[in-house]
């Protein structure tokens, strides 16, 4: 073939213009870090990339939504803890007063600790979380109790506060004011939760002294403990489920975090060495370059 | 036989190395002139002379016949057929390496960003749906999502409304160049009509037919009409673009722009965009070169409406358009494909107001109308329909009272978050759109570009390959070539003093019998 000047400078151009353009790509890689910066660069590794980018946006939030629900149930247990601690003492002086040894004196005494208690109860039937009432079903900005001991609201048990956790997972964070004051059923406005009315009978059989009626306090407080436990049972159940998924969301973000650094991060310590490689090679085409165009016979010619 | 014979052999070889050190000259003068092809002066041995006396032919020296370009013109006629695809692809890669910066993917602020945060914040929502400043954040973000795709869809007109500008300068190129082809092809015909050939011009229209190649895709023909007085044949020149002669020898048939009357888009085309036709009013198709590049970027609707069978604008505008309003009905109404679960309308905000529409469009100057207006005609997929990307909007009732945002299923119950959940669940539902959930939409939008804008990277890649081999093959055949000519020019310039000695040598021979002889 016949070669003519233009041709090599041209040629010579053209090869450096790629050098460079490869150079340019490993150098852009290197300050990104990333595989691509645009989609055509790769569009398989651009179609995972959003795809895992979704998922970790996903658990990060799952993940925070689990860390609420746990804060939501941790306040719940606590009241009910609360709740289960108050019955056992009320069963402890219920005991007292129904033996023979208790005096009048020691029955008032009783009486008036019995009241703090219900009182205390009402109290903790308005447990809050951030400003929010957690037994009061979806009526969460108003008490479920009043001052007395009567219902403000009606309060459903299919009231369940549903928390999204995962994809199509979901767990119910709340115990509804009727669950636990009502013995399982319904809250009604205006009407007593059988727990308070049941306290109140307690007050009663204590004012009148009549040991039989405050043996019968004894077994519906037993009867309502027992309710209790069932509903903490219930709470430790979902509390253990959460700090399961939890763990699962914590592996699960590792883990697509890792896919996506797979996917889209360079390996720099190749990158590099490509990078010089290339670089050499411009250097070459440079000075090979520049030895060749400069010369022609005329530079022989005296 | 004249007594000075020699004399003028020896001038015949002076003429001769010097008017091949003029075709040397002009090549080394034109080494770097772009299209130039070299240039040899055909020499031979002038007619000899018989001698009377039997003795055979005498030489009468050397003379040159012609000065020729060196050209394979098959090498031109390549070269254009591969430049008309260099032209499209490059033309295309440009404009969708552009489309798909607008995506801004992958990256931490693009369509996965917004969508994350926007349910995220609905996701905080769902927890402690009393709270106002949630209720704010959830709105703010509803706004982002919405003006991501308002910013992507002007940017798309904007690029549509510049590749239109660009097709009428290319247009007034390629009428530019047709004239100063026509131009050429006159001054070619009147040089060689005494049997030259136009060196430097056939150069120049060769050099101005490469251009014309890149724009759009022509067939160059030297058609023979007939013979010339001189014997050879009489050649026009036709180039024809899609089957029309667009430079017909002398005559140029011009190219020309019309304002479309209605649009070839109707849904997503911006209006009065050009058309190209013939100045004769005949409609043309074409068919390559960055013309057809640019047209099929800015009207490329996938076939749509008659439209070229490439995604260009239009199509993506298209597929945005069809995200907004499927994405909106499900989220507003619950609708997906023909099921229906509860949606933003079916739920109670904290003011117990419902039936709000959470995203609407944008109405009279730029401001998101009501979901009471919006739904005015009581056709919700009529509704729907009005909505465009550009349009997509978060509703005024939600950007005037955030409280309106309906999270509970039931009046008056704030802790309530059966709606919103409804709403979270459906952003996974894989039945929203046939290609899936709502980001795999989008997904499969901007992987189609991509794998779009990597085949017009590639094919732009080799189609520009072979030009440059083309070129370099063109270079080989045409280019000159400094050592030849400084060579060839030592050679012509040794015959031309070895002639020189020999006008010396025959005045010493004339010298010795005028001057001595016969004193």
């Amino acid at each position: 073939m016949r070669i003519t000047n233009n041709m090599i400078v041209n040629n010579m151009i053209n090869n450096i213009g790629k050098n460079l353009a490869r150079m340019d790509k490993y150098q852009q890689m290197l300050a990104t870090g990333k595989k691509i910066t645009v989609p055509s660069d790769d569009p398989v590794v651009a179609a995972r990339a959003l795809k895992l980018r979704t998922d970790v946006a996903q658990i990060e939030q799952y993940k925070t939504n689990v860390e609420d629900a746990l804060s939501w149930l941790e306040i719940t247990e606590s009241a009910i803890t609360n709740v289960g601690d108050i019955l056992q003492r009320a069963r402890e002086l219920a005991v007292q007063a129904s033996s023979g040894t208790a005096t009048e004196e020691d029955t008032k005494k009783i009486r008036q600790e019995v009241e703090q208690l219900k009182n205390q109860l009402i109290k903790l039937s308005n447990s809050t979380y951030a400003g929010r009432y957690v037994f009061s079903g979806f009526k969460t900005d108003t008490k479920l109790m009043d001052d007395n001991g009567f219902f403000n609201i009606n309060v459903n048990n299919s009231e369940a506060i549903i928390f999204q956790i995962g994809i199509s997972d979901s767990i119910n964070v709340n115990v509804t004011g009727g669950d636990l004051f009502n013995g399982g059923a319904a809250a009604g406005a205006g009407t007593k939760g059988k727990l308070i009315s049941d306290f109140d009978d307690y007050i009663n059989a204590l004012d009148l002294g009549d040991h039989s009626q405050i043996s019968d306090a004894i077994a519906k407080i037993d009867e309502n403990l027992n309710h209790v436990l069932r509903i903490r049972a219930d709470i430790g159940a979902r509390y253990n489920r959460l700090e399961l998924t939890a763990d699962r969301l914590d592996i699960d973000c590792l883990n697509f975090t890792k896919l996506m650094s797979e996917n889209e991060d360079v390996d720099q310590a190749e990158n590099i060495l490509l990078l010089k490689t290339e670089e050499n090679v411009y250097r070459a085409s440079l000075s090979g370059g520049a030895r060749i165009i400069q010369t022609s016979l005329v530079d022989f010619l005296k | 036989m004249s007594s000075f014979f020699g004399f003028n052999v020896a001038v015949k070889g002076l003429f001769t190395a010097q008017r091949n050190m003029d075709v040397i000259n002009h090549n080394i003068n034109n080494v770097n002139t772009p299209g130039y092809s070299r240039q040899v002066a055909i020499q031979s041995a002038s007619n000899p002379m018989s001698l009377f006396n039997g003795t055979g032919m005498l030489g009468t020296g050397s003379e040159v016949l012609a000065i020729e370009r060196i050209r394979d013109e098959y090498l031109d006629y390549k070269y254009w057929s591969e430049n008309v695809s260099y032209g499209e692809w490059s033309a295309k890669k440009a404009l969708l390496a552009d489309m798909e910066v607008t995506f801004n993917e992958p990256s931490d602020s693009g369509f996965n960003a917004v969508i994350n945060d926007f349910y995220n914040s609905l996701q905080e929502l769902a927890k402690d749906p009393s709270n106002d400043a949630i209720r704010a954040l959830v709105k703010e973000q509803g706004v982002t999502f919405a003006r991501y795709f308002n910013n992507i869809a002007s940017h798309f007109e904007e690029l549509q409304f510049d590749i239109n500008n660009q097709i009428k300068t290319v247009v007034t190129d390629i009428n530019s160049l047709g004239a100063q082809i026509a131009q050429l092809n006159k001054q070619i015909y009147t040089a060689e009509l005494d049997g030259n050939t136009a060196n430097d011009l056939r150069d120049k229209r060769t050099l101005l037919i490469d251009e014309l190649s890149k724009l759009v895709n022509i067939d160059v023909n030297e058609v023979v009409v007939g013979k010339l007085p001189n014997g050879k044949d009489d050649k026009r020149m036709v180039i024809t673009i899609s089957g029309k002669a667009f430079v017909d020898n002398f005559d140029v048939n011009k190219l020309d722009i019309k304002q479309r009357a209605n649009k070839l888009n109707k849904d997503e085309d911006i209006p009065n965009l050009y058309e190209v036709v013939w100045e004769d009013g005949n409609s043309l198709s074409i068919r390559g070169g960055e013309l057809k590049g640019l047209i099929d970027v800015r009207d490329g609707n996938d076939g749509e409406n008659g439209s070229p069978q490439y995604k260009g604008i239009p199509y993506y505008i298209r597929k945005l358009n069809e995200f907004v309003r499927t994405f909106a009905k499900a989220f507003n109404e619950g609708i997906v494909g023909s099921d229906k679960v509860a949606g933003h309308v079916d739920g109670y905000g904290t003011n117990g107001n419902t039936g709000i529409r959470f995203f609407t469009m944008l109405g009279t100057e730029n401001k998101s109308i009501s979901s009471a207006d919006f739904m005015a005609s009581g056709d919700i997929d009529a509704a729907y329909e009005m909505l465009t990307a550009k349009n997509f909007a978060v509703s005024s009732d939600i950007l005037d009272n955030p409280r309106n945002i309906a999270t509970s299923d039931t009046l008056n119950e704030v802790g309530n978050i059966g709606n919103i959940n409804s709403i979270l669940i459906m952003r996974n539902n894989v039945h929203m759109f046939k290609e899936g959930a709502p980001e795999d939409f989008m997904k499969s939008i901007i992987t189609t570009l991509a794998i779009d804008s990597q085949q017009s990277i590639r094919l732009s890649s080799i189609h520009r390959n072979m030009i440059e081999q083309v070129e370099n093959q063109r270079m080989s055949d045409s280019g000159v070539s400094l050592d030849e000519e400084v060579a060839s020019l030592v050679k012509h310039y040794q015959a031309y003093s070895a002639a020189a000695q020999m006008i010396n040598t025959m005045s010493e021979v004339y010298d010795i019998l005028i001057n001595r002889v016969g004193l």
